[in-house]
């Protein structure tokens, strides 16, 4: 019994079927932006090329040591770019997580990491050996001479050193060894290394020397981009923060080691159709105020009023140590929040057929998007995985909710099969299910998954076997 | 839709590019023709970037050294007149990109004129640095009458030696 029927499927309505898709033209608008932002990825290294051969840059080919010279140069304003539009991705920049998600934002800032690092790195080896064999010196002593001669050149050697240190720190492997409180502190010496990169490239790079238009180029990219963090990532919160004005009306045990937190708040009429996006928490407790909690909202906000006034619900598993200590959150504590961000949304959708896979906590947003996202009555699949029925949170609301609106509901309980690559129970496995058994109409449904990353992968594997293209699979990391 | 992502960031890029080094090749001959303005060369090539360094560097300090001459000769010609000006030569700077040396004309125990016998020349991209450094240096010192003045940012370098030169043709000049 554990791939169980429990709603009955609702009439389809003839009608509906042959009815136009109304999620067409936003998937149609999404995925042009994408491709807008694609086209300014690769036209704004373009253009740090152009603007040094606009210079005249490309004649220092002429001799072996002003080739060397040249290539570090091109190397240096290429990393510098990567660099910028690396913190531009982790900006929270309103187009990019609507048209991406917050979570791709920053798989693609993660991926930029290490050719950012290796072109800054080639940038200082090249231009040593430029300079150093046009003035007869190894490389080492030109790096030397540098250092000690030319002034702001020292800033650019700590500039390397900590771009190092802060890539290094941010791969995976060594990640881990690390609490993520020491990872966050690190990645804050990011800032450190493009302000002390800064100096350098306006008082030795002769490309942005004063009167060069290039200067003002790099000036306003340099600017803009620190105008857009502190605009998206300081500025908005507070703003959101004092909007808002949550507070912790209630903490509620849903299982054993899964608390419901409720916060009641002001203005939440903006936030309607954010169920399922997640949000960034601060608990204005003490010990807990300077830990940053992402969590997605477990249900719509509820509006009391016109006013907004409402109350606002996460669900959330003693994970960390972090999390453990919300469990005993007092009443009437206030809340610092940042958001809503990411696509696991209504924003996302792009059919009118729907299916949901969600598995552990991850079935809370879930709950929420269930809740909101438009679906006729029989356009929609529900799949909730646990390792039992106690650990299919929220179950209740959600068979509720499958009945109200029509949706079919399976829960899909027990262990997995050892040594075999499935997202599914052991029963269903040996059953020869697939996610197509589920619901036939897959391959022209959108698929949102949520659940621990390995289990998730497989879910995917299985909807692209099924003939789910890529643009309509939703996938929300929520563990990182 | 990730072909049409692909293909239209391919063009962007390529035009950028093209644009980029279009607007170079036209950026160096407009660049040797400003530097050789003062003198009467017109139509250099600068085709490529050896050619364009050695014809700006020629023009740049041939022009500077001719003019100061005359102003110099002048004043001797003028003999020992309250107006007579004299012109002191700096030390040479050595610097990585080339030497610098200045020489400046004085009259009437003030500076009356600074002009550089050899700027940083090490490459194309030196040169460029130095015309646009030069005559920024050239109106500081003569408005503070004195080599304390700022550098020019983006030409520190060349900045530096034209300063030290420039102070050691003060000390010969006893200002």
């Amino acid at each position: 019994m554990n791939a169980q029927l429990l709603s009955t499927r609702p009439e389809v309505r003839r009608g509906s079927r042959g009815a136009a898709n109304p999620f067409e033209g936003q998937h149609r608008r999404r995925l042009l932006r994408a491709d807008l932002l694609t086209v300014l990825f690769w036209a704004s290294l373009a253009g740090a090329v152009a603007l040094w051969l606009a210079d005249g840059g490309a004649a220092g080919f002429s001799t072996l040591a002003g080739a060397f010279t040249a290539l570090g140069i091109v190397a240096g304003l290429a990393g510098m770019d990567l660099v910028l539009l690396m913190l531009l991705l982790a900006a929270r920049i309103p187009l990019i997580d609507r048209t991406v998600g917050h979570d791709r934002a920053l798989e693609f800032h993660r991926k930029l990491g290490k050719p950012a690092l290796y072109l800054l790195l080639a940038h200082g080896i090249l231009i040593a050996i430029g300079y150093g064999m046009a003035e007869g010196l190894d490389p080492v002593s030109e790096s030397v001479a540098l250092w000690v001669l030319v002034p702001d050149m020292w800033l650019a050697y700590i500039s390397m050193l900590l771009f190092i240190a802060v890539v290094v720190t941010s791969l995976v492997a060594v990640r881990r060894r690390f609490p993520y409180e020491f990872w966050y502190a690190v990645h804050l010496l990011t800032y450190a290394a493009v302000l002390t990169a800064l100096p350098h490239q306006f008082s030795v790079g002769g490309l942005f020397a004063e009167g060069t238009w290039q200067r003002w180029y790099w000036l306003a990219l340099c600017i803009a981009t620190g105008a857009a963090l502190l605009y998206y990532r300081v500025v908005q919160p507070l703003a959101a923060t004092f909007r808002h004005q949550l507070t912790v009306k209630r903490v509620v045990q849903v299982s054993p080691g899964v608390v419901s937190i409720e916060m009641s708040g002001l203005r939440l009429d903006l936030l309607a159709g954010s169920g399922g996006r997640f949000f960034i928490w601060r608990f204005l407790a003490p010990g807990l105020w300077w830990q940053p909690h992402p969590f997605s909202l477990s249900a719509e906000p509820l509006q009391f009023d016109a006013a907004g006034q409402g109350v606002l619900r996460i669900t959330v598993r003693n994970l960390g140590r972090g999390s453990a200590q919300l469990a005993s959150l007092k009443p009437g504590t206030k809340v610092a929040v940042e958001g809503p961000y990411g696509l696991f949304s209504t924003a996302a959708r792009s059919r009118k057929h729907v299916v949901m896979v969600g598995a552990g906590i991850g079935i809370t947003p879930i709950r929420a998007l269930l809740e909101s996202t438009p679906f006729q009555p029989g356009n929609a699949t529900v799949i909730l995985r646990g390792h039992s029925e106690s650990e299919l949170y929220l179950g209740a609301e959600i068979l509720e909710l499958c009945r109200q609106r029509g949706a079919t509901l399976f829960h899909l309980t027990g262990s997995r099969p050892a040594g075999v690559r499935t997202w599914l129970p052991e029963n269903s496995a040996r059953a020869g299910h697939r996610l197509a058994s589920f619901d036939p109409k897959i391959a022209e449904a959108d698929v949102y998954v949520c659940g621990p990353a390995a289990w998730a992968q497989n879910v995917l594997e299985d909807a692209r076997d099924a003939g789910v293209r890529e643009e309509q699979l939703h996938y929300e990391r929520f563990d990182w | 839709m990730r072909t049409r992502a692909a293909v239209s960031a391919a063009l962007a890029s390529a035009g950028i590019l093209i644009a980029g080094w279009q607007s170079g090749i036209h950026v160096a001959d407009t660049g040797s023709a400003v530097a050789s303005a003062a003198t009467d060369t017109t139509g250099t090539t600068g085709s490529t970037g050896s050619g364009g360094t050695s014809g700006s560097t020629g023009s740049s300090s041939s022009s500077g050294t001719s003019g100061s001459s005359g102003s110099s000769s002048a004043g001797g010609a003028t003999g020992a007149s309250a107006k007579a000006a004299a012109t002191y030569d700096g030390a040479v700077v050595q610097t990585r990109f080339g030497s610098v040396q200045v020489q400046i004309t004085v009259q009437a125990g003030k500076i009356t004129d600074v002009t550089a016998l050899q700027l940083t020349d090490a490459e194309r991209k030196s040169v460029q640095i130095s015309n646009r450094a030069a005559p920024l240096l050239r109106d500081e010192v003569l408005s503070a009458q004195s080599a304390d003045v700022q550098t020019i940012s983006g030409a520190t370098v060349t900045s530096d030696a034209y300063l030290n030169s420039l102070q050691a043709a003060l000390d010969a000049a006893n200002l």
